[in-house]
């Protein structure tokens, strides 16, 4: 039972990627649904999305990081 | 990947590849220093891997930012040439996509500096990391020199283990951020004045019992911001080589659970293109992470200078 962490932290890693992923998916979609209907306003909308897509990836990777720390630290 | 072997006798692969692949992200160790100087107000002042890099990273940023720029500026025409041209489209690239929609144009040619110093100085750290050059200098330690890994006052010993992104550490990242920290208080400060910065930080205007949830949570939000800059930074930079040394590890992991060195080799076939694939995608994300820890400070930045409650 002792190496239970490694199993949460297998678990949680897969729960990060769902959760960026479908978070990315959707700014994504949006974007080129934006895009195609206003071809004019493709740098308008490349900037709004920009902001928000990184602050979401901030917080994919701090659980990444976590992650790590639960296996290096036990 | 080279020392491995001779560090931990006896262990098996998988054991020491986990090992190797941690020392390889991580600083070098305080007690074997690259440079050796004495201790100020007893803090160890020597000098390991990372603070070597960050030495190099400020003597590439001069020569190739700093000296262009006073040469163009010393000239009489105005005409920018050769690196002064180069600088200047990303200076005003950043300028103009970063700096000016979120600071506003009143207090551009305030922050626009520091805000470039950060891009430069990212860029020039994370790209740093992707130059396998201390690998090859291992290598010719190891076996054109002839000397042992396992010498821990050897200079190029001490650099070595590959992968040396300064911004990979995260006290790198978190001496960046505490700038930004700073910067903020400066910048709402300045526009604002001092009283005025700490009570824009919360909207006016709401009744009492939502002050008692909203300003601890501003606060934490306060801490929160260049928390998330550290972490996003350092991760990045750190993840993605440790994805490559992981990849590249599976050839002797897998030659060693099915003992026989055909599959290692055969491996190779498969670990050798996928690494090549995720340093491809280590090149933009130096590029992208540069970009961003810029556009959020000026974001955060420009939040303290724009309150719009």
């Amino acid at each position: 039972m002792e190496n239970l962490h490694l199993f949460g932290v297998g678990l949680g890693l897969g729960l990060i990627v769902i959760g960026a992923g479908l978070g990315i998916g959707r700014l994504a979609a949006a974007a080129a649904e934006g895009i195609a209907r206003q071809p004019e306003a493709a740098d308008k909308i490349t900037g709004a999305i920009n902001l928000p897509l990184f602050l979401l990836e901030g917080v994919a990777v701090i659980g990444e990081v976590f992650a790590l720390l639960i296996v290096l630290m036990k | 990947m080279i020392s491995g072997g001779e560090q931990t006798h006896g262990s098996s692969v998988v054991d020491q590849v986990g090992e190797n692949i941690i020392h390889h992200v991580s600083n070098s160790d305080i007690q074997h220093p690259i440079v050796h100087l004495p201790h100020i107000f007893g803090i160890d002042m020597s000098v390991t891997k990372h603070v070597l890099m960050l030495w190099i990273v400020a003597v590439l940023v001069s020569v190739t930012v700093i000296i262009p720029i006073r040469r163009f500026l010393r000239k009489s025409d105005g005409v920018p040439t050769g690196m002064a041209n180069a600088i200047e489209s990303v200076v005003q690239f950043i300028r103009d996509s970063i700096v000016v929609p979120n600071l506003g144009p009143k207090w551009v040619n305030t922050w626009a500096p520091l805000i470039l110093t950060f891009f430069f100085f990212i860029l020039f750290a994370n790209a740093i990391g992707m130059v396998p050059i201390f690998d090859l200098l291992g290598v010719f330690n190891r076996f054109v020199l002839g000397i042992p890994a396992s010498d821990s006052h050897n200079f190029i010993n001490g650099i070595l283990h590959g992968g040396v992104t300064a911004t990979g550490n995260f006290n790198v990242t978190v001496a960046l951020a505490t700038v930004t920290f700073f910067a903020i208080i400066i910048a709402g400060t300045k526009a604002h004045g001092f009283i005025q910065h700490w009570k824009n930080l919360v909207p006016h205007g709401l009744p009492w019992p939502v002050y008692i949830i909203l300003i601890p949570i501003e606060i934490i939000g306060m801490f929160v911001k260049p928390f998330a800059l550290t972490m996003r930074l350092a991760a990045n930079m750190t993840g993605g080589h440790i994805a490559i040394l992981a990849i590249l590890s599976f050839m002797a992991i897998f030659a060693e659970m099915f003992q026989s060195t055909v599959t290692g080799v055969s491996l190779a076939l498969f670990s050798i293109p996928m690494a090549t694939a995720i340093t491809g995608l280590e090149i933009i994300v130096v590029l992208v992470q540069a970009y961003v820890f810029t556009l959020l400070s000026a974001v955060f930045i420009g939040m303290a200078i724009n309150v719009h409650h």
